[in-house]
């Protein structure tokens, strides 16, 4: 018997398909424009932001993760990046995300739940001649709330996620 | 300074300043790497991460690449991770098994968990060349000394010195209070390792961890963030993934009654910042430390609050939240930090979560609060690098001392833990390997 989902061939319709590349696109958008507030509002209220340590990781709550932030901490992280005095900001962190390969994995139209994965390839820069590559792939969870697409879960896979890690100030 | 003047090294640490070639200069790694990562006590590992026979973990003591190893017998080894034949590491890098026996990848020779070589192939080869299966020199090497204290594996590179029981002086009570807090008494190693790369020198990360000054100046992002967060989020309300952010907001007056104490060899603890949040999880651990341990006892257990304690050079546990920071010179102007968490045996999953939480939150490279110490370590690294200025201030505090019998204590936004790990430094850096003294840096 076949997998439940065969993904060799698309799961949803090319509107459907475009519409979420719509949505990936967008949410890079706002993080590299630094509208984060309005990013941090596509996630539903218990909307979780994930960067996994490990490979294939289970679990965020018996394994340390790079980061995995709830609606308080990501409320932190927003407003320490807009703070005089926060440091390793001066000068600020620039950042700009390619999303692509967006494949979806799961969809449930009668719930309004769907899953997509895709490839990131982000680019920081900071100051001197550091200019530093993160990579990885995204796992999207979303659920669909008033005809808009929330986050319920922003999985962040790294290809060096336990690497030796130079700070993660913004969002990946 | 002149490195071919003899007394170099005497003249890079005065009483309240310290000179700025102790972390920029290439001679003063190289010989801290010899000279105190050759001589002191530097952690390994815990006994938990290598539970069964066979098991493996790599590290680094100072330039030399070690591996701990379990054997048949269940005895711990800590061998130079290197084939006796063409130097090929025998462990691959972090955690693995090499049950029965190490295999080199390169001509296939084998050795015993304690090093010792079993066989070669192609023996003939061998006749009447020298080669002797006996001897050491055929063998994987073992370090120098090996100590466990209760499960904290050290090694010294130095076949003499103090023992590690003498070494760790009376930073021992922060170890023992870090496995009493365990009902059960035991504890491992679990949940991930954390590993974070500074661009800055190894020393100015082991002075800041007991440096009361810098948290409201450093901080204020974080906290001032995590309060505005808690205001405006929550209705004032600061639950404990706040506290440990806005925690480090606190008034001057109370870094002031913090209490500091050092000991020999450079090792100081401060009292704590954080306090763990009262509700069920909390009781019910409380309950389980009363059981095992007798309600007085567990008492005296729990108020034993301590933020960062510092096992110069090598560690810092805290143990309050059940971590303990690695710190590894890598060359002057890097250093990585490893953050191993600790299960304790006898407490809740919810328990356990919290320790996972404190992690993330103030130790991981995505903190929040940690993004400004490293980019502070970044900044003092490159303003050293300056000649305008050739000395590093340590006054804050001096002269006020209470020098006690192998213990100092001090107010608590005194310098005196950075002076302390100095007059460490100081005799380790100009102590031969075969004069190195009983007692280190005590006899102020």
């Amino acid at each position: 018997m076949l997998a439940p989902t065969n993904l060799d061939k698309p799961i949803v319709d090319t509107d459907l398909q475009r519409e979420i590349e719509h949505f990936l696109s967008y949410e890079a958008h706002l993080l590299d424009t630094h509208q984060l507030e309005t990013w941090d509002a596509l996630f539903t209220e218990d909307g979780m932001y994930w960067i996994p340590l490990e490979f294939g990781q289970e679990d965020p709550l018996n394994t340390v993760s790079i980061a995995y932030e709830d609606a308080i901490l990501r409320d932190v992280r927003i407003r320490r990046l807009a703070e005089r005095h926060a440091w390793s900001q001066q000068p600020k962190t620039h950042s700009t995300h390619q999303v692509t390969n967006a494949i979806v994995t799961a969809y449930d139209a009668g719930a309004g739940t769907l899953t997509v994965q895709s490839r990131f390839h982000v680019v920081e820069w900071r100051k001197r001649n550091f200019m530093r590559q993160v990579a990885g792939g995204y796992v999207h969870d979303l659920v669909k709330i008033a005809d808009r697409w929330r986050i319920t879960l922003k999985r962040v896979n790294l290809v060096n996620c336990d690497g030796v890690h130079d700070n993660f100030e913004l969002f990946v | 300074m002149a490195e071919a003047d003899p007394t170099w090294v005497e003249r890079l640490v005065e009483p309240a300043r310290v000179h700025k070639d102790v972390y920029t200069s290439q001679a003063v790694f190289d010989l801290e790497m010899e000279n105190i990562f050759g001589q002191a006590w530097v952690y390994v590992g815990h006994e938990s991460q290598v539970k069964n026979h066979g098991d493996c973990w790599t590290t680094q003591i100072g330039k030399e690449p070690v591996v701990m190893t379990r054997d048949g017998k269940g005895d711990i080894h800590v061998l130079y991770n290197r084939c006796p034949h063409k130097g090929a590491k025998l462990a691959a890098e972090g955690c693995s098994n090499h049950k029965p026996m190490f295999r080199c990848p390169y001509h296939a020779w084998t050795f015993r968990m304690d090093g010792s070589l079993v066989s070669v192939p192609h023996k003939h080869g061998y006749d009447d060349t020298g080669f002797d299966v006996d001897d050491p020199n055929f063998s994987m090497k073992p370090v120098e000394r090996v100590e466990s204290y209760r499960g904290f594996v050290f090694c010294s590179l130095s076949e003499s010195g103090p023992d590690l029981k003498t070494f760790l002086g009376g930073a021992v009570t922060s170890m023992d209070n870090f496995i009493d807090r365990s009902p059960d008494s035991e504890i491992e190693v679990a949940g991930g390792v954390h590993r974070v790369m500074q661009r800055s020198n190894w020393k100015i990360f082991f002075e800041n961890l007991n440096d009361t000054g810098h948290p409201i100046a450093t901080h204020e992002s974080s906290f001032l963030a995590a309060r505005k967060t808690s205001k405006h989020k929550l209705g004032g309300e600061v639950p404990f993934q706040l506290h440990i952010i806005e925690g480090n907001g606190e008034p001057p007056e109370f870094w002031e009654s913090l209490d500091l104490r050092a000991f020999d060899y450079g090792h100081s603890f401060m009292t704590a910042i954080f306090h763990a949040p009262k509700g069920p999880v909390s009781e019910e651990y409380k309950a389980a430390l009363d059981k095992a341990k007798g309600k007085e006892e567990a008492d005296k257990i729990v108020a034993m609050n301590r933020h960062n304690t510092i096992i110069y050079p090598s560690c810092s546990p805290h143990t309050g939240f059940h971590q303990l920071r690695v710190i590894r010179p890598i060359s002057i102007d890097r250093t990585m930090v490893e953050i191993f968490t600790f299960k304790l045996k006898g407490t809740s999953d919810e328990y356990w979560q919290r320790t996972i939480s404190y992690s993330n939150i103030v130790n991981s490279p995505s903190s929040t609060v940690m993004v400004d110490d490293v980019e502070v370590y970044e900044r003092c690294q490159e303003g050293m690098n300056s000649d305008g200025m050739e000395w590093i201030s340590q006054h804050r505090g001096e002269g006020r001392d209470n020098v006690m019998d192998r213990e100092i204590q001090s107010e608590g936004i005194s310098e005196m833990p950075i002076r302390n790990q100095f007059r460490a430094w100081s005799h380790y850096m100009m102590a031969t390997p075969a004069s190195i003294p009983g007692s280190i840096g005590g006899e102020s």
